[in-house]
């Protein structure tokens, strides 16, 4: 993209970062190109698949469809973020844990986006061990999965409900 | 077939969703299908390819296999480092696999055919064996060795021989035969056997179908790593659902006219059951510990099993194509009325 560049200032995982970049550069490259953070993963990049999803000011969002210029000064939490923020100290999440345990990710590319959702739908409930499977289903429906036909994944999360690193 | 039926609860579904659908705008149905895939590259593929595989031990007791197959999330790298620790009874963390990069490993064969189970996991297994054997007659070991004593061995075999490195050659089965002018004989070494039964609900008024119950019983001899082998079998099965019902492929001047995922659809985790696995044991000789293949049977049995359910639901016969989108279901079902 050509044109000029602004200099964008935003929180992610905590540090302060900036770039310079095309006001409509995606926030997905700002992540991966500009930052480095490649954790976050392109599927399709038309807000279909979920595979970028990361948080802004708390709110789970397809970063594909974000341009830089639109996140000045937000606050923005990435799938590095999960396991290193100083809330679970360097542990891994409850539900990267789970993942792991119960064989919830094959080739990987979902599992950053599906990882962020569940963290989502998990931290915003008050009492995670009530969460039903119907709630992980209508949460995990906007991240699609090629390869565990979701099945290993629902476990996964069933199980991360209930794991102490999952409590916000 | 007996086991599915019961884990189904098939007869009194069939008898239950009959009284029901009487009433009931939404029909519900089951359906079965029985089907089996073979493994490994069909006819006299495997023999043509001879595949090779490689073990090394480094001397620090270290093994390295070294083969070309592809990890992707299928889960090679466990398996192959299970049956290697397994069969040179070590730790699981003291085998390593190469990275695929044919200059480092010799050729055996790409990861296709629900063949590196099998086939190349066989290979492994009998390069372990080979390097186990070399270690034994080179007077270093005795039949019967701990971690330790095997890391000794090794040691002792670099100061005194040098690199220790095996490799072994696939060779087909004796009772195998395949005649490449008639195309006759054994297609393939082994096959996998499976019964699959679906349960789906189909709304009469848009003629959308759901899959509601998924039971997937398989036979693919010896099971080497039960998460990662239902893994397969799900992803599979999912996969096999958007085939049956959602996944078009439209096809336009030679291109595909829908490649993207708006208007390709294909199953969310929103129109997958729980898809209830099920494993036979039937340890096959010439497999690793006595496996077959897994990856592409999955794939072949939901689309049939869920037509017949739809079948079984509406009353009908005769469904034979997919995807079953709405709008085709509609006008047959429109016509049979
Ligand atoms: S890459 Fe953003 S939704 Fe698919
Ligand atoms: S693990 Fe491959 S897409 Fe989900």
């Amino acid at each position: 993209m050509s044109g000029h560049t602004v200099r964008i200032e935003l929180t992610v995982n905590g540090q302060q970062r900036e770039a310079q970049v095309h006001p409509m550069t995606r926030l997905l490259d700002v992540l991966r190109e500009n930052l480095r953070l490649t954790g976050t993963k392109e599927g399709c990049g038309e807000g279909e698949c979920g595979a970028c999803s990361i948080f802004i000011n708390g709110e789970l969002v397809n970063s594909c469809l974000v341009p830089a210029i639109q996140v000045q000064g937000a606050v923005i939490q990435t799938i590095e973020g999960v396991s290193s923020s100083k809330k679970y100290g360097s542990k891994l999440h409850g539900v990267q844990e789970a993942f792991l345990g119960w064989g919830g990710a094959q080739c990987g590319i979902c599992t950053p986006g599906m990882i962020m959702a569940a963290v989502h739908l998990i931290e915003n409930t008050l009492d995670p061990t009530t969460i039903t499977e119907n709630q992980i289903r209508t949460a995990l429906a906007g991240n699609l999965c090629r390869c565990t036909g979701y099945t290993k994944i629902f476990e996964a999360v069933q199980k991360a409900c209930h794991l102490p690193g999952s409590k916000a | 077939m007996t086991q599915a039926l019961e884990r189904s609860d098939y007869h009194r579904k069939q008898k239950r969703f009959a009284h029901e659908n009487v009433t009931s705008p939404i029909k519900k149905g089951i359906g079965l299908a029985s089907f089996m895939h073979g493994s490994g590259f069909t006819g006299s593929g495997e023999k043509i390819l001879a595949s090779v595989v490689g073990v090394e031990a480094t001397s620090g007791g270290l093994v390295r296999i070294l083969a070309a197959s592809t990890e992707i999330g299928q889960g090679t790298n466990t398996i192959f480092s299970q049956i290697a620790a397994d069969t040179l009874h070590l730790d699981y963390d003291s085998i390593e696999v190469a990275q695929p990069d044919t200059s480092q490993v010799p050729n055996s064969g790409p990861t296709v055919a629900s063949r590196t189970c099998m086939i190349v996991g066989k290979l492994v297994e009998s390069a372990c064996i080979s390097l186990k054997q070399t270690l034994i007659s080179a007077g270093l070991l005795k039949e019967n060795y701990s971690p330790t004593e095997f890391r000794k061995a090794c040691s002792d075999y670099h100061q005194k021989f040098g690199p220790l490195k095996l490799f072994s050659k696939y060779q087909q089965p004796p009772q195998i035969g395949w005649d490449d002018v008639k195309y006759q004989g054994d297609a393939y070494g082994a096959y996998a056997w499976a019964v699959y039964i679906a349960e789906v609900s189909v709304d009469t008024r848009t003629c959308e179908v759901q899959v509601k119950d998924f039971v997937a019983l398989q036979e693919v001899g010896k099971v080497i790593h039960p998460i990662l082998a239902a893994g397969q079998i799900e992803g599979g099965v999912a996969q096999g659902i958007g085939y049956a019902l959602y996944e078009n492929v439209v096809w336009k001047d030679g291109r595909m006219a829908n490649g993207q995922m708006t208007n390709y659809i294909m199953p969310t985790a929103a129109d997958v059951p729980l898809i209830r696995v099920f494993f036979e044991e039937v340890p096959y000789a010439y497999g690793p510990a006595g496996a077959k293949g897994i990856g592409e049977l999955p794939m072949d049995g939901p689309a049939p099993a869920i037509l017949s359910a739809v079948e079984n639901a509406l009353g009908i016969t005769g469904l034979n194509q997919i995807p079953l989108l709405p709008e085709n279901l509609m006008l047959r079902h429109r016509s049979s009325r």
